[in-house]
């Protein structure tokens, strides 16, 4: 019995781990979330390597020429040039405006200039213009140094030593110290809390998606090409079943372990500690269980289908209860205690992924961790029970698909 | 080694098997007879325990079935079909395991039987790389490899070329001298009839004939008469004292009419055709299942010819 499905559990594992989707899964998508994670903010934060050219139009006549100084002697490149050079292009309460600007414009057509900045009389609104508008670093430095050098003007206007103004400017960060349980400090920020709840429900998304395709794709494609007649004349459909999930569930093990490894790697580069060990080995537990409540989900949802098709209509919506708690996240780590994430995590279908979510946020009371573990066995063990049913007749059944009711009756009748 | 009694199967509505009883003892080959439809392969599925039956009995050396008795039975299915990016021994491996192989044991016998379908030395390439044929060979080794003492072959010969034919037939007639039992379903009545010493004919799920093939076969005597010739024959379906024609490219097996004799027909043909040889003999399988069901055979007579090569059936 054990041995049948021990055969079938290494046949799926060796066969998938070899498999050219696999490997490319398996390394693409850390790529792809570090990717994610990181390339936007080194793109953000890049410096620029050559000095800009920029234009300053100003028909009040008394910042430009001052902003022009400071924009370009407060802001250095690496090598020590300035990053902007700022050509007061038309300064004074005579200037034209419409001109000063069609003239500005056509030399920002022509090349000379990058763009131009017009510090028009309306007050505190000024225009940056330029083909490129995403560059979010020079709007930010144009509003500090035209706001540092505005600030100064009233200050010498009320007759005060800007020293002294020096000192009234208050710099503060909010910085959020997270408890544990018994009241300590935890060295973990938002940005910790984050990161680490979200990778969680990533790599929980990704696996349960992944191989639970899989797994309905092999039973798929045994019933197309009829093997399965050769193996449930082998072996039952319970021990095939079995050994269906054993296999892709350590296949599962394998790829988080791997992307694990490659966390630990990167956040003890970044010097962050993610995740406690004691909840790592929850996460861990949680993992385990929703894995194998969604392949028991998975393979009652998808064996009766002929093909991928048919079976992904129905499986793309188990996708959706997946990601609700992506949707979450953000409302979860404001509030993780509020009644109705509590209530939401007693789904079965959305435990494990509630769990993966509010473990690193706040770790929530122990009779509450009890018993959604005990609620996820007893799913996972008539989930099983009922995916076993429509699997036996399922993976025999060709025609057309079945319906609501041949479903229900299917698992009715043991 | 097998026996069924009462086998029944109900499908919504209608009765795909009914009643259907048989033996077969070791060392026989048996043939499951009968047109595409028949219910051939649904008796087969619950012989497996594929399919549950809604009534009747099978026993397998007196013993009911059980996940033990499993290890008995080798399967070639009609539809084939193998893991096609898989390579070649790994799927056998697997297969082997499947009926309770150990792994050492069961590269063993794969090697044996590489070498004997002529595949040897291709253990490392990959299921598609290979033929319909070939595959068609892997299939049964995968069927063969656990040393089944009963044997399941559906449709084993469609898609064969006459040398691979040749060579099943061989290894069929060594598995038998072995002693196990073989199963042989197929629409192809003159296979069977040359490979079966037992045979049963289905037809509309139900047994219409059943016995030894030599019992059988003399029960019906010798009222036919095997022609071969020259020229258009199409008219000796309508020649009187000829109840039946069955009619190939360049002979034909007239079935006798009560009262009419060899000579009466030789006499009327010998204007007609160009007469190479005449033997009156026992109806051929052919010939007796239309006798007994009346009607032509779906897929089968015109073309099908004594060479046997037909259409590949269809499902059930």
């Amino acid at each position: 019995m054990i041995q049948k499905a021990l055969a079938v559990a290494r046949w799926e594992y060796l066969e998938k781990v070899k498999s050219k989707a696999f490997l490319i899964g398996l390394l693409l998508t850390p790529i792809i979330m570090i990717a994610m994670g990181v390339l936007p903010t080194i793109f953000v934060g890049q410096e620029d390597e050559t000095t800009r050219a920029i234009g300053v139009i100003d028909p009040t006549g008394t910042l430009g020429d001052a902003f022009a100084e400071r924009l370009q002697t407060r802001y250095t490149l690496k090598n020590g040039n300035p990053n902007y050079v700022v050509l007061p292009l038309a300064i004074g309460r005579n200037v034209n405006l419409e001109e000063a600007e069609r003239d500005a414009a056509l030399r920002v057509a022509r090349g000379e200039i990058e763009g131009f900045c017009v510090l028009s009389a309306s007050d505190s609104v000024v225009e940056y213009r330029s083909k490129v508008v995403g560059d979010f670093a020079i709007g930010m430095r144009i509003e500090e140094t035209l706001k540092e050098l505005i600030a100064d003007q009233r200050v010498k206007a009320l007759g005060l030593d800007p020293a002294i103004v020096k000192k009234l400017d208050v710099r503060l960060n909010v910085r959020m110290v997270k408890l544990s349980e018994e009241g300590k400090e935890e060295d973990t920020g938002f940005e910790k809390v984050f990161i680490s709840a979200y990778v969680f429900l990533m790599m929980l998304f990704l696996l349960i998606i992944s191989s639970g395709q899989m797994l309905v794709r092999s039973v798929i494609e045994e019933k197309s090409n009829r093997i399965v007649e050769v193996l449930v004349s082998s072996c039952s459909p319970t021990e095939l079943m079995a050994g269906k999930v054993l296999g892709l569930s350590a296949l599962g093990l394998t790829q988080m372990g791997f992307w694990a490894v490659i966390g630990i790697a990167l956040s003890a580069q970044f010097g962050m500690n993610l995740v406690a060990p004691d909840q790592a080995l929850l996460l861990v537990l949680y993992f385990i269980l929703g894995y194998l409540f969604y392949a028991a989900v998975f393979i009652g949802a998808g064996s009766p289908f002929n093909t991928e098709q048919e079976a992904q209509q129905i499986t793309s919506y188990l996708v959706l209860f997946l990601i609700l708690p992506i949707v979450l996240a953000i409302p979860a780590m404001k509030d993780p205690g509020a009644g109705w994430i509590r209530v939401l995590t007693f789904i079965p279908l959305l435990t494990p992924t509630m769990m993966a979510l509010r473990i690193p946020i706040q770790m929530p009371a122990w009779w509450e961790i009890l018993s959604t573990v005990v609620l996820m066995v007893v799913s996972i063990y008539f989930a099983m029970i009922a995916a076993g049913r429509i699997f036996r007749i399922g993976i025999l059944s060709t025609g057309k698909s079945p319906s609501i009711k041949e479903f229900l009756r299917w698992i009715r009748t043991g | 080694m097998l026996n069924v009694q009462n086998l029944t199967k109900r499908f919504t509505g209608s009765l795909a098997v009914d009643a259907v009883s048989f033996q077969i003892g070791h060392g026989e080959i048996f043939g499951l007879l009968g047109p595409n439809g028949a219910g051939k392969t649904t008796t087969i599925r619950m012989v497996l325990h594929i399919l549950e039956p809604d009534g009747g009995t099978v026993t397998y050396d007196g013993r009911p079935f059980s996940e033990s008795t499993r290890n008995l039975l080798g399967y070639l299915p009609e539809e084939r079909g193998l893991y096609k990016k898989s390579r070649l021994m790994d799927t056998l491996l697997y297969f082997g395991e499947l009926r309770g192989l150990r792994r050492s044991e069961a590269r063993l016998r794969v090697r044996d039987w590489l070498r004997r379908l002529d595949l040897a030395g291709q253990e490392n390439r990959r299921i598609e790389e290979f033929s319909k044929g070939n595959q068609q060979k892997i299939q049964f080794i995968a069927a063969v490899l656990h040393d089944p003492v009963l044997l399941i072959l559906d449709e084993p010969f469609s898609g064969l070329d006459p040398v691979n034919q040749l060579l099943f037939k061989d290894i069929l007639q060594d598995l038998k001298q072995q002693g196990k039992s073989i199963i042989l379903s197929t629409h192809q009545m003159d296979q069977a009839e040359r490979l079966s010493d037992m045979l049963c004919l289905i037809n509309k799920g139900r047994a219409v004939l059943s016995g030894a093939m030599r019992d059988v076969k003399q029960r019906y005597g010798k009222n036919s008469l095997h022609v071969e010739f020259d020229g258009d024959g199409a008219f000796m379906e309508r020649l009187p004292g000829v109840q039946r024609a069955l009619l190939y490219e360049r002979s034909a097996e007239l079935e006798l009419a009560s009262g009419a004799t060899p000579r009466s027909i030789i006499a009327q043909l010998n204007p007609l055709v160009e007469l190479r040889k005449v033997e009156l003999l026992e109806p051929s399988l052919h010939s007796i299942f239309l006798q007994v069901v009346g009607e032509p055979l779906p897929g089968n007579g015109e073309t099908g010819g004594s060479s046997g090569v037909n259409a590949d059936g269809g499902a059930l």
